[in-house]
């Protein structure tokens, strides 16, 4: 594990072979990289030149107090919010994915996202699904592999059953890239063992950037990314 | 074309299995437009059997359309901002077919309450109608603005962080042209006159209101 840049006053040195997309000696099937990430909100700074990169098989965890901008770098990252500077490279088996596309194919897991409270968790499942065009019948096989019930309205789930519901709505269209802000967030020790293999397994083909205020529990982290509050 | 229809008509049937499970929408905007024809038949009688006061009924039923409209059409996206829906829809589906799904369900919504209300309205004010299928026409016609142009108004308002009179300071300017079209076609079809006008400007109308929500749609849903 090894910091690639720090955000603010402190700068740690990249000890890690930093991507740079006009040399780069070999083409990654994914990647996700981001440099000089700026978002302010008003007169609030709270992205400043914010580097980071993962390629296939590789995880980034960005880590850094509360407050100090993971959801928003993970916002970015994801397409549902515009850094005001800097630029994001996305690709995904082998193709340069523009914003409209990597909102569409990343898998994102945040604890922003809700659900139909009046659907049932397969009914929520199956809706996405069909949106994103995938086969119907993952759902159910995703909430089985999750030990969801699958008639449980979402609205009456327990915080860590939610957080489950929303490993599975990230994985729901098999991403190669994914984003996790705070991905172990109510689960038991069952369900992140759980969800630690399902991480493991997807990054033998994809990457994963993973948000969290403290370094934890992780099958491996390859890189890190420090924010300064 | 196939997967965009899809995911229109996922969205459409979504929004129409939440609305069967809470009924808010329904209840809204059926009590509140059959509260105000009773009120509106209470204190006026069977107004349209009088040939002079006739031509102000058609204001009467688009203003109680208008506002059941208001009361229930803006929740469409408030309500998916508010509760946290609005990143998955937005992660999972393109922005045109959520648009559309959106707007064909206040328009069967809307289609729904003329259906229900219209009737009770021509009964309790005794109101004669000589041209039924060009009134028809002028309902269809003014529902479909009605309910793509609150769509977009509500997509808009759904990103303000003062939400409360925002619906109406946008519908004046939006929906006041359609408004006034639809009273002139309805009028014309209670008194039996030449409505081909009205009814094409009207159709104009949606036509030009769909295809900037189309457009516009994008930049107000996403970031």
């Amino acid at each position: 594990m090894s910091p690639i840049h720090e955000q603010g006053e402190r700068f740690v040195q990249p000890t890690v072979p930093t991507y740079n997309p006009s040399v780069s000696d070999d083409t990654p099937r994914h990647l996700l990289d981001f440099r000089g990430i700026y978002r302010a909100f008003g007169r609030l700074k709270v992205l400043r030149n914010v580097n980071g990169q993962a390629r296939d098989g590789e995880l980034l965890l960005i880590t850094g107090a509360n407050g100090s901008g993971k959801s928003t770098l993970l916002r970015c990252l994801a397409g549902l919010m515009r850094p005001q500077k800097g630029r994001i490279t996305c690709v995904q088996n082998g193709k340069d994915l523009r914003l409209e596309a990597r909102r569409r194919q990343v898998g994102f897991l945040s604890p922003d996202v809700a659900f139909y409270s009046e659907l049932s968790t397969l009914e929520n499942l199956e809706l996405f699904a069909k949106l994103r065009g995938v086969e119907p019948a993952r759902g159910g096989q995703l909430l089985d592999r999750l030990g969801l019930p699958r008639n449980r309205r979402a609205g009456a789930l327990s915080s860590g059953m939610r957080q489950r519901l929303r490993w599975a709505f990230a994985l729901l269209h098999e991403p190669k890239i994914l984003l996790l802000d705070e991905p172990l967030q109510n689960l038991d020790a069952p369900g992140r063992r759980d969800v630690c293999e399902l991480l493991e397994n997807h990054l033998t083909d994809g990457l994963a950037i993973v948000a969290n205020p403290d370094p934890m529990d992780l099958p491996r982290v390859d890189h890190h990314v420090e924010l300064a509050s | 074309m196939l997967s965009w229809l899809a995911e229109t008509l996922a969205v459409l049937a979504k929004e129409w299995r939440c609305e069967l499970r809470t009924r808010y929408a329904l209840s809204t905007v059926g009590l509140f437009a059959l509260s105000t024809l009773f009120m509106v038949s209470l204190s006026l009688g069977p107004m349209g059997s009088s040939s002079e006061l006739r031509p102000v009924l058609p204001v009467f039923l688009w203003v109680i359309l208008l506002f059941a409209a208001s009361a229930g059409l803006p929740r469409a996206f408030v309500h998916e901002e508010e509760s946290g829906t609005a990143d998955p829809l937005r992660l999972s589906a393109t922005p045109s077919a959520v648009f559309c799904g959106k707007a064909l369900y206040n328009l069967s919504l809307l289609l729904l309450l003329e259906a229900f209300i219209t009737p009770f309205f021509i009964g309790m004010l005794a109101l004669p109608i000589a041209s039924p299928v060009n009134f028809a026409i002028a309902l269809l016609a003014g529902g479909i603005g009605l309910a793509v142009g609150s769509t977009l108004i509500a997509a808009m308002v759904a990103q303000a962080q003062v939400r409360g009179p925002l619906f109406a300071v946008l519908a004046f300017p939006i929906l006041l042209p359609l408004l006034k079209i639809v009273v002139d076609a309805s009028l014309g079809a209670v008194l039996g006159s030449p409505v081909d006008m009205a009814l094409a400007l009207a159709f104009l109308y949606d036509s030009m209101v769909t295809v900037a929500s189309l457009m516009l749609f994008p930049v107000v849903w996403n970031p």
